[in-house]
């Protein structure tokens, strides 16, 4: 077990550094996901009571979006320098492969939205300190991550990446998202967490499912 | 090359047609106005079958991914991708239906009711399924995508379904009333999935007919340069 | 009675859909059949 930790771990490492000395990430994609929120609330005013009801969904869509920017530029990286075939000639299985890329992709995706989340609480006048919050992002962005790492593999390889990874991941991801923007509502209206139970779980039964499908068939998205 | 039109597939044709004109004469003329749907009932006719063929369809297009995957026989890449795009036609035919229907019945075109919804995100993923393999770089690894698509869109529907279902909960959406179905409708609609099923399994076969048709012509075409 | 306007539209797309769907398979039908017969006649041709 912990041998697999440290293979998956040697990956997860693996794209830090690469984001490190590029930056080709996190920054752009925090950028993207600010102006989306920037210009939802341009649409709306930000002091009306309507705003508060809207902003679960802006706040998804604006993550939806980051989320599939940053899983199609880390995919891409690795195919177009053709890293993705050094990987795949380590000595490992095809799901330590998925597991790394998976985690590394989650890691900056909660890093987008951990700078993403105060901006858009202030833009949109929330109370600011919402950690139950949180915790739907990262069990949502969880579900992002691991259908998104197999879709955005199969999608670089395809001759319109930009538009595939959309078309192949929104309608999978669509109960995350419907499950995500109902559970912030009912933090956002300030009801307590045990209101939006239900969605949480379905969140949670989401993330096992595709977590184990995807790395199960992830094997076959990258065969030669 | 022989022509594939072996006698079975004229019969088949043949009890389409009259299995059709016995369903359309049983919706419009036949069937008398229900209760509370009344005239909107024969919209059903045509509405259920379609979705049904919609399920059974993405049911085909999964399994023979599986099976694909599994064996790696290309007669079942063929088979998953023709029910797809034949698929792909009765979904359409679903949705519109049940819009139209919505709009006669409830006043609104479109309502996130779970059904409607699950059959939305179903047409989406039957486009995923079609597009994936239109744009990859090569056929073959277009077939494998394609069915890692299909795998995971079954799992995903039946979880939209529930999502939306809980949904509605909340909202409770405006119901029909779902008491049982006089026996007379039952049996229209028992024909219509007869004719709806066999006009499925033909344009299948066709189509798979086609694609094997395609790919002996390439061949030949290879050979000769 | 308001309704078999929607009732009229519904059967006209439905058969229009299902009609053009066939007569798309047929087309792609007799264009691969005439396809294969010229290959087979640049076949014998070559021989």
């Amino acid at each position: 077990m912990s041998e697999y930790l440290g293979k998956v771990g040697a990956i997860i490492w693996k794209d830090i550094l690469s984001e490190l000395r590029t930056k080709d990430i996190v920054t752009s994609v925090l950028v993207f996901t600010v102006l989306v929120l920037v210009i939802f609330s341009f649409a709306f005013e930000p002091e009306s009571e309507v705003i508060r009801l809207l902003s679960g969904g802006i706040l998804w869509v604006a993550f939806t979006f980051a989320g599939m920017l940053g899983l199609s530029r880390s995919m891409a990286a690795e195919t177009d320098k053709g890293s993705l075939q050094g990987l795949l000639l380590c000595p490992v299985d095809r799901d330590v492969i998925f597991m790394g890329k998976m985690a590394a992709s989650l890691l900056f995706m909660l890093l987008v939205e951990a700078a993403a989340m105060p901006i858009f609480l202030i833009l949109f006048n929330l109370p600011v300190f919402l950690p139950s919050l949180a915790l739907v992002a990262l069990m949502a962005t969880i579900g992002f991550a691991a259908i998104g790492t197999i879709f955005a593999t199969i999608a670089a390889n395809t001759k319109a990446r930009e538009i595939m990874l959309p078309i192949l991941f929104i309608p999978v991801a669509v109960p995350v998202i419907i499950a995500a923007v109902k559970a912030t509502g009912v933090i956002i209206s300030g009801e307590p967490l045990s209101t939006a139970r239900s969605w949480l779980l379905i969140i949670a039964a989401f993330d096992a499912i595709f977590l184990v499908l995807s790395a199960f068939l992830f094997e076959f998205a990258v065969e030669e | 090359m022989k022509n594939k039109n072996t006698p079975w597939t004229g019969v088949a044709i043949l009890i389409a047609f009259v299995l059709m004109a016995v369903a359309l004469y049983g919706a419009l003329v036949f069937s008398p106005e229900e209760k509370q749907l009344g005239n909107t009932i024969r919209i059903l006719y045509v509405h259920v079958p379609s979705a049904w063929i919609a399920l059974v369809a993405f049911g085909i297009v999964s399994l023979c991914s599986v099976l694909f995957l599994w064996k790696r026989n290309l007669k079942w890449d063929t088979l998953a991708r023709s029910s797809a795009e034949v698929g792909l036609v009765f979904t359409s035919l679903a949705l519109i239906s049940g819009s139209i229907w919505a709009r006669s019945f409830w006043g609104w075109w479109w309502t996130w009711d779970p059904r409607l919804t699950s059959t939305l995100i179903l047409w989406l993923i039957y486009l995923a399924y079609l597009m994936v393999r239109s744009y990859a770089t090569e056929e073959s690894r277009g077939a494998r995508y394609a069915a890692v698509v299909a795998i995971i869109g079954f799992v995903d529907v039946p979880i939209i379904y529930l999502t939306t279902r809980l949904w509605n909960l909340a909202h409770p959406p405006p119901t029909v009333a779902r008491g049982a179905l006089d026996p007379i409708f039952v049996w229209v609609l028992m024909v219509s999935l007869a004719a709806f099923t066999l006009l499925y399994i033909i344009l299948l076969t066709r189509t798979v007919e086609q694609k094997n048709l395609r790919r002996e012509i390439d061949q030949l075409r290879q050979s000769l340069k | 009675m308001e309704n078999l306007g929607y009732l009229f539209a519904i059967y006209t797309i439905v058969w229009a859909v299902l009609f053009g769907y066939v007569w798309v398979l047929l087309l792609r039908q007799k264009q691969l059949r005439r396809e294969l017969e010229s290959l087979k006649e640049a076949l014998r041709a070559k021989k």
